[in-house]
């Protein structure tokens, strides 16, 4: 093998790379799993069970949950938020802000629904499994997002 | 263009694409969960390979940021960075095209907060890099390169 052929340079730095990044994995305290999952979407929903629930919801669902004044929390960047979002969400600052914000409304086991701003974005899930976290055991992910949300003509507002 | 592929330019360029892509593997590295998240934001990876490429790719820019800086393999790792600076643009392009609000992911991935959303300056930055990188690749004097060695 001749190491002076770029190709076989760049080839050898990739399968380094695989090497340190599999390796490291194996190694850590908190592997990731080697594939996403993706959260399934529940159809009916039994918002008064006391069973914990981290599950993804579809918007009919989320508009009943919003008809029902149930908290909605937006995963997306400040600048987003502003632009346009679900009446009432409340903005994702900083995630101890969000969880002590959540806390002045309604305490831990009330469901809240998250969403960011589409069907495949994984704000949302990343945060709702930062919730489950913090003690949060009523968690929906809105998957169709701003996106669907918005499509759909459902109320909405802008600014902070 | 013959001075801007043998002067000192080429020590710069060097310099510059190492230290960007060291520091921006170094967050990922330490959060190989949020930079997937970051992946998958991009709707752009099939079959749940986001987890398996954010394990990899912060590995890949660290390696090809210290090689192109200590002079080591720099043909290399200026062909991974090419790559790597196409693909980021052709990532962040479609997801600019298809209107999906997205943070970049492309420094720092811990924090929510960041405000490091993508735009069309992110482009930019990243066709910058790719000319500094292909400055570097086909570069006609070779300085501060100790393996293979210069000749």
């Amino acid at each position: 093998m001749n190491i002076r052929i770029p190709i076989l340079q760049a080839i050898l730095l990739v399968l380094i790379s695989i090497l340190i990044g599999i390796g490291s994995n194996i190694l850590s305290s908190k592997p990731l799993p080697w594939f996403a999952v993706e959260l399934s979407v529940v159809e009916d929903v039994e918002i008064k069970s006391n069973e914990p629930i981290l599950a993804a919801i579809s918007i009919e669902q989320a508009k009943l949950f919003f008809d029902d004044e149930v908290l909605f929390v937006d995963a997306r960047d400040e600048g987003y938020f502003e632009a346009g979002h679900i009446k009432g969400a409340m903005k994702n600052i900083f995630l101890y802000e969000l969880i002590f914000n959540i806390e002045e409304k309604q305490n831990k086991d009330t469901p809240l629904v998250v969403y960011c701003g589409d069907p495949g974005c994984g704000d949302s899930e990343q945060l709702a499994y930062d919730l489950k976290d913090s003690g949060f055991t009523k968690l929906y992910v809105f998957k169709g997002g701003w996106l669907e949300w918005s499509k759909a003509g459902y109320p909405s507002e802008v600014g902070k | 263009m013959k001075y801007l592929l043998t002067g000192p330019i080429i020590l710069f360029s060097r310099v510059i694409l190492g230290g960007v892509f060291i520091f921006a593997s170094l967050d990922k590295i330490s959060n190989p969960e949020a930079f997937a998240t970051a992946i998958s934001n991009y709707h752009v990876m099939p079959f749940g390979l986001e987890n398996l490429l954010a394990l990899i790719l912060p590995w890949l820019e660290f390696l090809a940021g210290v090689c192109i800086i200590a002079g080591i393999m720099v043909d290399g790792a200026a062909i991974m960075i090419i790559i790597m600076n196409m693909v980021f643009i052709i990532a962040i392009s479609q997801a600019l095209a298809r209107g999906i609000s997205i943070e970049c992911g492309c420094f720092s991935v811990s924090s929510a907060s960041e405000g490091d959303n993508i735009g069309l300056i992110t482009v930019i930055r990243d066709i910058g890099y790719l000319i500094l990188a292909f400055l570097v690749f086909y570069r006609q004097k070779y300085q501060f390169e100790f393996f293979p060695k210069s000749i």
